[in-house]
């Protein structure tokens, strides 16, 4: 279970101005699902092109399979779920499916008794002699879900995986990758949204400006970033709770909104010594926590408000 | 390769499953039926012309003249003899369509071969030609028996004659015709340049309807670009030849009709209004030829147009420059065809982004010999393989790109990159 799917080693990508992937280096496991995190325009979809092999690394090397040869000539056990979605409109449902896994390498016939399987299971059958066009968004959707799962790939790299989606194909999503890792695959995939990556991810890398801020297994990442955290429910009146969470001989960092707030506990604090002082400054409480911090917060805390807000972002593209 | 192969199967089947390519295949040989039964049509409706011929010859001429026209089978020749008013009412027997027209005859007919026609319909050039044609004869006739002559040695002396002009090339005589050798290389040249344009925006749509839709993303992971580009072109070149072959069948066998048509209708002469250009072997194998590498050399250029625009209108746009290198090389073809065999048709004919549109026509006008074709087509496999080197580059980095246009100097440097 240990070997290792795909190595990025100090890989960089510069466009025209900037630099949009600066040194990353990652490892993935196999068999796990793996968050690439980062706020928009962190580099996110420039490394999982590169992985890909539609963009060549300015520097640096992607090692797939722990094999030699690119993304494309590894392109058989692959499966790839771009950042922008999108199929022949005018092409039936069936032929689609079949044309993509030809690309491939997998052969007509087989891609055929396939794509009628995946159909018949996504309940999109009585569908498949239609056009693409002809189709709702949320059937699209799935088709191209198939599209990526077709050829039954050991790596899943899904860019933005469930950005889009409705909460019914989101559900069906999820349920499809965690089949998935239990048959040993491995799955890459890249968001911005923490609550989902936290839900589903064993190992996650932030990445923030092209950098990698913190990676490792999601249990490491929460012990080592996350400091101790308390969380505290008001129950209508707050007291004078606010100066309680602004000694910093208790409260480090205090994350207040309302009714609601995530305090990090400063080093030398004990969480008792906060609810009594809670109690004391006459607030009442319905929920006093002590609790790992959401992957939410760590993000926030690494990646900072400025760097939240990507750099202008040149379109132009050095040699593909 | 396997892939390659889907590619190109994709493009083909999902062209010929379109409506527009059996429109297109369908409205060929009406065309071609149009072309090649109307001309027989209209000879043989407008066939027999009711005329009167008024005599005012105080010799046998009009009587002569009358019987010989209805004989042509082109008339029927009344003859009157002149009185005062007649032309006025002939005139209007013209006007009301009783009659097609009349004939004035008078003895300067003979004298100094002068002779009027009045018809509603004057230029109708084959009645004319017949009716000049049996005047000029019975004309001479009669002159060559005024000074004596025998008449039966005037009858043997007479000799109807058709000019006909036969083609030489490669020191043989074709069936080809200097006439229909100029129609055929300005209708080959035509065709080409109609089906390269179509056939070139066809692959620029495929590559634009990938980038604006996004499969391209999914298809370069799997699929090397050039691949990718060489499948379209490949798939796009076969739909074509599909339809020109289509169009050819069909051709052949409406012109088998048309031979039974005509010859069981007695018209083998009208025929001869519109000849089908004989086409031979050799012609067919060059237009085939040129057609193949002009399409290769354009469209992997409208591919690479295709794959730096990111909608349909800027890749109308930006296709203008390819479309008019083409129209040029048409228009340069045209004023060719004066002189084939000058300096600058020569050079036309050399270069690769002309010489698909120059090459068929120049042969098709018979100034071409076996060794200038083989430079010419050497030199145009040089040039696809040159420019589709740089379109592959273009084209790699293009597919990718969305947003703005990239700048001619952005271009040079990916190819230059690549």
């Amino acid at each position: 279970m240990n070997a290792t799917i795909l190595a990025a080693d100090h890989i960089v990508k510069r466009f025209a101005g900037h630099t949009a992937v600066d040194g990353l280096t990652l490892t993935v496991p196999k068999g796990v699902i793996y968050g690439l995190l980062g706020p928009n325009g962190a580099g996110k979809t420039t490394t999982i092109r590169m992985i890909m092999n539609i963009y060549v690394p300015d520097s640096g090397s992607v090692r797939l399979f722990g094999e030699d040869g690119t993304g494309r000539d590894h392109s058989a056990r692959i499966g790839y779920l771009p950042e922008e979605r999108g199929l022949y409109p005018k092409m039936r449902v069936l032929d689609v499916l079949v044309f993509l896994a030809e690309m491939r390498g997998v052969s007509r016939r087989v891609a055929r008794a396939r794509a009628g399987e995946w159909l018949e299971r996504l309940g999109l059958s009585d569908w498949r002699a239609q056009k693409v066009n002809a189709l709702s968004k949320g059937m699209q959707q799935k088709v191209q879900f198939i599209s990526t799962v077709l050829h039954d790939p050991d790596l899943l790299v899904m860019d933005e995986a469930f950005a889009g989606l409705d909460p019914v194909n989101s559900q069906v999503l999820k349920d499809t990758v965690l089949d998935l890792r239990g048959r040993g695959k491995t799955i890459l995939l890249s968001t911005h949204i923490m609550e989902q990556a936290e839900k589903l991810c064993d190992s996650v890398c932030i990445i923030a400006r092209g950098r990698k801020l913190v990676d490792g297994t999601l249990a490491d990442v929460k012990r080592t970033h996350g400091g101790r955290h308390v969380i505290v429910n008001f129950d209508g009146a707050r007291g004078d709770a606010d100066r309680v969470f602004a000694d910093r001989r208790l409260v480090s960092k205090a994350d207040v909104s309302g009714q609601y707030a995530e305090l990090e506990l400063a080093a030398s604090a004990d969480a008792q010594e906060i609810l009594q002082a809670l109690v004391r400054s006459g607030a009442r409480l319905a929920r006093f926590e002590l609790a790992e911090p959401s992957l939410n917060k760590i993000f926030i805390d690494l990646v900072g408000p400025e760097a939240a807000t990507p750099t202008a972002r040149s379109e132009a593209v050095d040699g593909g | 390769m396997a892939k390659l192969f889907a590619v190109i199967r994709r493009e083909f089947r999902e062209r010929v499953r379109q409506r527009w390519f059996w429109v297109m295949a369908l409205l060929g040989p009406l065309l071609f039926a149009g072309l090649f039964f109307l001309p027989l049509l209209l000879a043989g409706s407008g066939g027999i012309k009711r005329i009167v011929v008024v005599d005012g010859t105080r010799t046998s001429f009009g009587v002569g003249v009358a019987s010989a026209l209805q004989r042509s089978g082109v008339f029927t020749a009344v003859r009157v003899p002149a009185r005062a008013g007649l032309v006025d009412s002939l005139t209007r027997a013209v006007g009301a369509k009783e009659l097609d027209g009349f004939l004035l005859l008078t003895d300067a007919a003979v004298d100094s071969g002068k002779a009027e026609y009045r018809s509603s319909n004057v230029s109708a050039f084959r009645t004319i030609a017949v009716l000049e044609r049996t005047l000029g004869q019975l004309a001479t006739a009669a002159r060559l028996e005024r000074a004596g002559v025998n008449p039966t040695v005037v009858a043997t002396a007479q000799v109807h004659l058709d000019l006909e002009t036969k083609k030489i090339t490669g020191g043989k005589t074709t069936g080809e015709s200097a006439a229909q050798s100029f129609s055929l290389a300005y209708f080959m040249s035509y065709l080409l340049l109609l089906a390269i344009i179509i056939y070139g925006v066809n692959v620029m749509g495929s590559i634009v309807e990938e980038k604006t839709n996004r499969v391209m993303e999914v298809l370069v992971s799997s699929v090397r670009p050039f691949q990718l580009m060489a499948g379209k072109v490949l798939g796009v070149g076969a739909v074509s030849i599909f339809q020109f072959l289509i169009w050819a069948v069909s051709a052949r066998l409406l012109l088998r009709v048309r031979a039974r048509f005509a010859s069981t209708t007695a018209l083998s002469d009208s025929a001869s209004v519109f000849q089908i250009p004989h086409v031979s072997l050799g012609t067919a194998a060059i237009f085939t030829a040129c057609f193949i590498g002009g399409f290769l050399l354009y469209s992997s250029m409208y591919a690479a147009v295709g794959a730096i625009s990111s909608s349909d209108q800027e890749a109308r746009q930006a296709q203008q420059p390819v479309t008019w290198l083409l129209v040029l090389s048409f228009f340069g073809m045209l004023g060719m065809l004066n002189d084939p065999g000058s300096k600058l048709a020569v050079i036309l004919s050399l270069i690769p982004f002309t010489s698909p549109i120059a090459v068929p026509a120049r042969w098709a006008a018979g100034t071409l010999s076996a060794g200038e074709v083989t430079l010419a087509l050497v030199l145009q496999a040089v040039g696809i393989v040159a420019v589709t080197w740089v379109a592959a580059r273009i084209y790699r980095v293009g597919i990718l790109m969305t947003g703005k246009r990239p700048s001619l100097k952005e271009i040079v440097r990916w190819v230059r990159v690549g």
